[in-house]
């Protein structure tokens, strides 16, 4: 082995001194400052790159209008448009001519119910299907068959059974929500530590400790992940289904403007639609950041 | 019969190439109020006995008796500190302690509430109370642990390797709140407990239970620690007896006793 020398050993004692204090160990004041501007230049670049994005999709936009020669209406059109519908959102002439604000306020609702009652139902049968092996295997084989299935091929079912079009699209909403919360939670409940488990086993926790102090906060980012998924397909669903049941909801004046001819309102629907969507996912992600206990 | 009995023991797991015999032919009778440490080498099964007093596994062969009666599962009678803490990450300190006693006691909220003060300043962590594991040093972890198992007083601790993560000073101080907390109970508590640590083993212990190393461990040898009680830290260690049965540990647990023993000749 190479022996250190005295030299060497100074050497070292040079460059221990030569070494810059931590970000930390400056003036505080200073150190905030600091953070506070990475910060800023942070949240500049994303904005800057999130605005170039807009700036690609709309020159694409632009770039499929001029090529369908105007059939599709471009980006300045559709905007005002937009504007236009959402200047008076909520305006009421009849069953065949409501606002925007109105179509989506029906739509959230039917959603709303659907992905409720969903979870609602989800949520026990995943944590059953994630905590006992009988009833894994007793509700798996229903949910590999039922799951592939397209939610619409669920209306003519929900119509015979609830006589109702509005119902038969909440049915079909919350057919659409059980799937990925099932599966998540289920997943989540099934990797819970052993570690964790021994210490209800150890200190005899009575089952309903057991899922509030255990099951529940354990599989829980895994349950708000079911549900963002969940909620997302419900959304994308909600479209399809309103041109289907028609009469109100975003899907239904999807359709109607395309049978009216205004492609405009069904470019400015379609915003509107991903935007909602967005603000679904956005919301559910701050609940699992929120969650997540490490 | 012992207060706790433990006859002809086998403890096997079964792993993708065939049965994996960890602990056999182990046979130990254990007096009530007697403190007992168990040391061998890492993976010589320990814990695995440990966990056969607590009720968390069933032996594969024999069987264990406490107080006359076949253990079968755990019970609030024996109190558990996990090699790896086993805390849970989404609870606070105090509340990782209180769901254990609210879980254990019968007493009103109060007393329930008092129990897990009292223990988290024998501890130390009193001003830590509202930490969440994952904010706590891995010997801070380790007295959230004891804390619990103190806290739901039983009458067997099971110990393993509870004082690893320490420093020598809260080392120190932590085998003095054992002891008396045992004193505390005219002595009536049974202390079972799994260390590395020869001197910590023989100022705590009645019997040093000297493990071979596995697969198939048994018990190699039992060393009884005569040396009276109140001991003394600081006296005990030039006491004849406390050198002879350090000495008979260092070479039952070592072999090689300085790098000259590895072949290498040092050069000065
Ligand atoms: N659940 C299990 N499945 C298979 N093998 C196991 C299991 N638990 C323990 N073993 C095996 O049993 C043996 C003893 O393990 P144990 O944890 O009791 O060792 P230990 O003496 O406590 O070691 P350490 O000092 O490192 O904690 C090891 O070889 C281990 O691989
Ligand atoms: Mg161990």
């Amino acid at each position: 082995m190479k022996e250190i020398s005295e030299t060497d050993e100074l050497k070292l004692v040079e460059i221990k001194m030569k070494v810059v204090p931590k970000e930390s160990q400056r003036e505080p004041d200073d150190y905030k400052k600091k953070i506070f501007i990475s910060k800023l230049i942070e949240k500049g670049k994303s904005l800057l790159f999130t605005i170039l994005g807009l700036s690609l999709f709309l020159l694409f936009w632009s770039f499929i209008t001029s090529f369908t020669k105007g059939d599709l209406p471009g980006p300045k059109a559709t905007l005002t448009v937009l504007f236009e519908m959402l200047r008076d959102p909520f305006y009421d002439y009849g069953p065949n001519d409501k606002g925007i604000g109105l179509q989506l306020m029906v739509s959230l609702t039917t959603v709303l119910k659907g992905f409720l009652l969903g979870s609602i139902v989800a949520i026990p049968i995943g944590i059953l299907m994630g905590a006992s092996n009988i009833y894994r295997l007793l509700f798996y084989p229903i949910v590999q068959l039922l799951k592939p299935v397209s939610p619409l091929a669920w209306f003519p079912i929900g119509l015979v059974v609830f006589k109702d079009t509005g119902m038969a699209t909440v049915f079909i909403v919350f057919i659409t929500s059980l799937w990925s919360t099932l599966i998540n939670t289920a997943f989540g409940v099934s990797t819970i530590p052993q570690d964790h488990k021994n210490v209800a086993k150890a200190f005899g926790f009575s089952k309903m400790r057991y899922l509030t102090k255990i099951l529940i906060p354990y599989s829980l980012p895994h349950i708000i992940t079911g549900l963002r998924l969940s909620i997302g397909v419900a959304w994308l669903v909600i479209v399809a289904g309103e041109m289907l049941s028609g009469g109100t909801g975003i899907g239904f004046f999807v359709w109607d403007s395309w049978n009216a001819l205004s492609l405009e309102k069904v470019m400015s629907a379609i915003l509107i639609i991903g935007t909602v969507g967005l603000i679904f996912d956005k919301i559910f992600t701050i609940i699992e950041n929120k969650v997540s206990y490490k | 019969m012992g207060y706790l009995e433990i006859k002809d023991m086998e403890i096997s797991f079964p792993t993708p190439k065939g049965k994996y015999i960890a602990v056999k032919d182990i046979n130990l009778s254990i007096a009530k109020g007697e403190i007992v440490s168990i040391i061998g080498h890492s993976g010589c099964g320990k814990s695995t006995i440990m966990n056969a007093i607590g009720g968390m596994i069933i032996p594969t062969g024999g069987t264990v008796f406490l107080n006359d009666k076949k253990i079968k599962a755990p019970g609030p009678d024996r109190g558990i500190v996990f090699q790896n803490y086993s805390l849970l990450p989404w609870l606070t300190v105090y509340q990782n302690i209180f769901q254990a006693v609210d879980a254990v006691m019968t007493c009103s909220k109060f007393d329930k509430h008092e129990i897990v003060e009292n223990n988290l300043k024998m501890v130390n962590l009193y001003i830590h109370k509202d930490k969440l594991p994952g904010q706590l040093s891995g010997g801070m972890k380790q007295r959230v642990a004891i804390a619990r198992a103190f806290a739901i007083n039983p009458s067997v601790l099971l110990l393993d390797e509870p004082f690893g993560a320490l420093d020598a000073l809260t080392k120190g101080t932590m085998h003095l709140e054992l002891l008396k907390l045992w004193n505390l109970d005219n002595r009536e508590k049974t202390i079972i407990m799994v260390t590395h640590d020869i001197e910590e083993a023989i100022f705590l212990s009645d019997r040093i239970i000297v493990m071979n190393d596995g697969p198939s461990a048994t018990i190699r040898e039992i060393e009884n620690v005569r040396i009276p009680r109140p001991r003394n830290k600081l006296d005990i260690v030039n006491s004849p007896e406390y050198r002879a049965i350090r000495d008979r540990l260092l070479h039952l647990l070592t072999d090689k006793f300085s790098i000259e023993d590895l072949g290498i000749k040092y050069k000065n």
